[in-house]
């Protein structure tokens, strides 16, 4: 770099000129680009002022202030999902967070706290939830997004001490759990709302309310398929400057940081890929036929992960029997936790169309009328699905088109879209719902019929048989 | 320019890219410093190429990939500030050059690899990091900092006194 130097000094520009000292000149030179930085300064705070007077408007927008009734809100579990939550919570308006309460003080709480106070929300920090209950009076409702197997006790604890509960699904990893959430609910009249949050989704409301229950495009439903596949992915870390010390995570039944934080793989804490991911989409076949399953066989396993490292089953096939007003209905479903190939969905075929829909906008919702199935015209006039894509008749390069071949039927697009997060519009239901402006999509007795048809899976894995259900087993 | 030497429109066009680039390195970090759960784990798991393992391999390590979140924010507005600022700036070129061979190397547009990210623009060897790379290089061996910036003032008082040509 001598060269460079060289050519820098010879610049008339550099005054380098006697023995080296600094002139007006230099010193002037030397800040110039010192404004750049106060620029840069200027443009980050607009852009702030931008961020923050969106996420501003976006709270007030839908009501004036003074019609809404503020509701004191705690979250309870800050992990992943509860972040997931608190982002689509801040997006609503009416609500004050005043307590965030997360066993994972060192990391977990740390960052909840922090993105609240980025929004003005200046809450406590807890770390046991009696604490905070004792603690915070003032407290309207609390959201749970713990590990499954401390839902029951924290929802139960949370509902006896007076607070409306959202509470994530699976609403237990026990029949016994998720029996005592929805007699607590009942005993307290408080509100329990469960986390199945394709129930407020615009999209799926819309095809069940005038799809399948209005214009009934589908005719009878006789079989569904559905499926979760999603990409292999390494267990989740903790940085050892984070590691929650040993005694704690025993005190909250944990026996070490990687079960901390891969809970769901093992048995007594999760339920397995069936039951996180499954238990989405089987609550859908159960609320779309209008009926609880009446048998389920299932095969599942460890095809790919150790069961040491990994005790439930990361690839689960369910087949379900119902028994629909109408006639018999059976229903499959997989997931698998190696190859994420086409994601998630639900197909559900009916003698007159078929709907695929699903929470993702990579599938979003079609409808496919069978050549055989009256018109559509009316629906499409409506505006309930779009005018059908025209399917080109394609000339089969090789060979001959076998006759008994089926027509390909018309596609037609649900024109349905969710801008907001997914969880937004169920958590604005719960909190309607606490305002008493609503009814709640998914109480707790609905979710309790999901848990017994989804924990069933994995009991009929180990069967190894066909399980049937008493219409009385999803009924408390 | 005559005889090697740059003129001063030159310079000056020379230390307008300094600030931009810059510019865009403090925003890189800030913006990610701004974002409490950000992390580099999404990029690296997404690596290709000859280092892809290497990358993947510190994405897997908690520990690492903590330290490498915290250098990465930190180290991108540092560049950045120092690059707007000029100071000590063939410094922060090679900090800048550094943090950019890594990101170049963990996605590299090489014959033969297609990406479904970044999904803007059509690459082929040269890709937008190489060009803010060699916009850097430029930026090092010119010396910027000591036309415009806080290295004149740094140059003037603790630079090598040297005779007058």
């Amino acid at each position: 770099m001598a060269g460079d130097d060289e050519k820098v000094k010879k610049t008339p520009q550099t005054g380098a000129a006697g023995p080296r000292k600094l002139d007006r000149r230099d010193v002037l030179k030397g800040l110039s680009t010192v404004p750049a930085l106060g620029l840069f300064g200027y443009a980050w705070h607009r852009q702030r002022q931008y961020q923050q007077a969106r996420i501003e408007e976006a709270a007030a927008a839908p009501v004036a202030a003074g019609d809404v009734q503020e509701i004191n809100v705690a979250l309870l579990g800050a992990g992943a999902q509860g972040q997931v939550l608190t982002d689509a919570m801040l997006r609503i308006p009416g609500l004050r967070f005043r307590a965030v309460c997360d066993v994972w003080t060192e990391y977990n709480q740390k960052r909840v706290v922090n993105s609240l106070k980025k929004f003005k929300h200046e809450v406590n920090a807890y770390e046991d939830y009696r604490e905070m209950l004792d603690k915070e009076k003032e407290l309207d409702a609390v959201v749970i997004a713990t590990p499954d197997f401390w839902h029951s006790q924290h929802t139960v604890d949370c509902l006896k001490a007076g607070k409306h509960v959202y509470c994530e699904k699976e609403m237990s990893n026990t029949l016994e759990g998720a029996r005592a959430m929805v007699t607590a609910a009942r005993d307290t009249g408080k509100r329990l709302q469960i986390g199945h949050q394709r129930r407020s989704n615009p999209r799926y409301l819309h095809s069940y309310e005038k799809l399948l229950g209005e214009a009934k495009l589908l005719g009878r439903i006789v079989t569904i398929n559905g499926q979760w596949n999603r990409a292999l992915t390494p267990d989740l870390g903790a940085p050892d400057r984070y590691a929650i010390p040993e005694a704690r995570l025993k005190q909250y039944g944990f026996r070490d940081m990687h079960q901390f934080r891969n809970w769901r793989w093992f048995k007594g804490l999760g339920g397995g890929p069936i039951v996180d991911l499954g238990s989405h989409q089987i609550d859908i076949y159960s609320w779309f036929l209008g009926v609880n399953p009446s048998a389920v066989t299932a095969r599942g396993g460890n095809l790919y992960h150790d069961p040491a490292t990994h005790e439930w089953y990361d690839t689960v096939m369910t087949v379900y029997d119902y028994d629909t007003p109408v006639g018999p209905a059976m229903a499959y479903y997989q997931t698998q936790t190696t190859n994420g190939s086409q994601g998630y969905f639900e197909n559900f075929m009916g003698d007159q169309g078929t709907l695929l829909i699903s929470e993702s906008d990579a599938h979003a919702a079609k409808v496919y009328r069978d050549p055989n199935a009256p018109a559509w015209d009316t629906w499409v006039q409506r505006g309930y699905i779009t005018a059908p894509k025209v399917q080109e008749v394609k000339e089969k390069a090789e060979g001959v088109t076998d006759v008994r071949e089926s027509v390909s039927p018309d596609e037609h697009k649900v024109p349905i879209v969710l801008r907001d997060p997914v969880h937004q519009p169920h958590l604005q239901n719960f909190f309607d719902a606490v305002r008493g402006k609503a009814t709640l999509n998914c109480p707790s007795e609905e979710a309790y019929a999901t848990a017994v048809a989804v924990l069933k899976v994995n009991e009929a894995i180990e069967a190894k048989t066909r399980l049937s259900f008493k219409p009385e087993d999803f009924t408390i | 320019m005559e005889d090697g030497k740059l003129s001063r429109w030159q310079m000056i066009a020379i230390t307008v890219l300094r600030v931009a680039v810059g510019w865009h390195f403090l925003y890189e970090g800030i913006a990610k410093l701004s974002s409490p759960s950000w992390t580099a784990a999404g990029y690296l798991k997404q690596a290709r190429g000859p280092f892809a393992d290497l990358f993947k391999w510190l994405a897997s390590q908690p520990n690492l990939l903590a330290n490498a979140d915290l250098i990465t924010m930190w180290g991108l507005s540092l560049v950045g500030v120092l690059l707007i600022l000029g100071l000590f700036t063939r410094l922060a070129c090679l900090g800048g050059i550094g943090f950019i061979v890594l990101f170049y190397l963990a996605n590299p547009p090489f014959v033969g690899y297609f990406y479904s990210i970044p999904t803007e623009g059509s690459y082929l060897i040269v890709n937008k990091n190489l060009v803010e790379l060699c916009a850097l290089v430029v930026i090092l061996v010119t010396g910027s900092g000591r036309f415009a910036g806080l290295d004149v003032i740094l140059h003037g008082l603790f630079g090598r006194r040297t005779p007058s040509r």
